[in-house]
């Protein structure tokens, strides 16, 4: 059958990544194409120290990716998790559509038991 | 069969889920079938064959709600949260959260929000459930990034 309830671990590691307003910021900032760390900082009052915590965290959660070289490396947005993520969003909408189906099933149910019984009940 | 139309409105960058449908019974009705646990088993829970428990389901502001759903697989799931907000018969806010059989939350908690509009003999359901709960709007756009968030939107739209 279908799991409706996907408890991965990479998961939880991909949204408390995502949790931080600021570093949704950078997510949709290098959805955009590549940056560096001080193009990345600048719309942020926030010390480039701030801001490399926040870019650490991001590539733990394998969000982003940096180059290679030590004086510019590029953040990079990694697809793959955020799918992860979207796909999650979407078990949501399943679990809901799918119980107000049966919800809309289950009203009709009372209401023609309703007017069987009269307004005894 | 009422209107399945019911769109899924929305899904926004800040992973937002709206979906509104229409029921062909009264407001009050649509309500106690959302806020009694008698009611609430008989249909919460994704396909038939999934059965619903609800351990708790204390209907004040504060209170808490708890319910287990066993798939066809004989596997638990937990689900929980303390409501925010209840106006009967109107609207009722919750936080809902994925945990395990502890407790302990096993994905971040979102916020749903359940309001009941009064169509006569029909009642207009909207579900808004927010994945990041500490966000809002106010957040995002005192960073002036709105429209790099539609930049994400359109891009996860490519994935």
């Amino acid at each position: 059958m279908v799991k409706y309830v996907h408890v991965s671990s990479d998961l939880s590691v991909t949204f408390a990544a995502l949790a931080d307003p600021t570093r949704r910021a950078i997510v949709a900032r290098l959805a955009t194409g590549e940056a560096t760390v001080s193009e990345l900082a600048e719309p942020f009052e926030m010390s480039g120290p701030a801001i490399s915590r926040h870019l650490k965290v991001l590539e733990r959660a394998r969000l982003i990716s940096r180059g290679r070289h030590a004086q510019w490396r590029p953040c990079q947005l990694k697809a793959e998790p955020l799918k992860a993520a979207a796909d999650w969003l979407d078990t949501y909408r399943r679990f809901w559509e799918e119980s107000l189906d049966r919800l809309d099933g289950y009203l009709r149910e009372l209401q023609t038991k309703e007017k069987k019984h009269g307004r005894k009940k | 069969m009422a209107a399945r139309s019911d769109a899924v409105v929305a899904d926004s960058p800040e992973r937002v889920l709206i979906i509104e449908r229409i029921f062909d019974a009264p407001r009050e009705l649509v309500f106690k079938c959302w806020t009694e646990p008698e009611h609430l088993a008989r249909w919460i829970g994704p396909v038939k064959g999934f059965s619903s428990t609800i351990l708790a389901c204390e209907l004040r502001e504060g209170g808490s709600y708890r319910m287990r759903m066993r798939g066809f697989d004989g596997q638990d799931h937990w689900q929980q949260g303390v409501f925010r907000e209840i106006v009967p018969p109107e609207r009722i806010v919750r936080t809902f959260c994925w945990t395990d059989a502890q407790g302990t939350p096993t994905l971040p908690e979102t916020l749903l929000t359940v309001t009941f509009d009064d169509l006569g003999s029909r009642t207009k359901l909207t579900l808004h459930q927010a994945v990041f709960e500490s966000v809002t709007a106010g957040d995002l756009h005192h960073e002036g990034w709105s429209s790099a968030l539609d930049n994400l939107a359109d891009y996860m739209a490519t994935m």
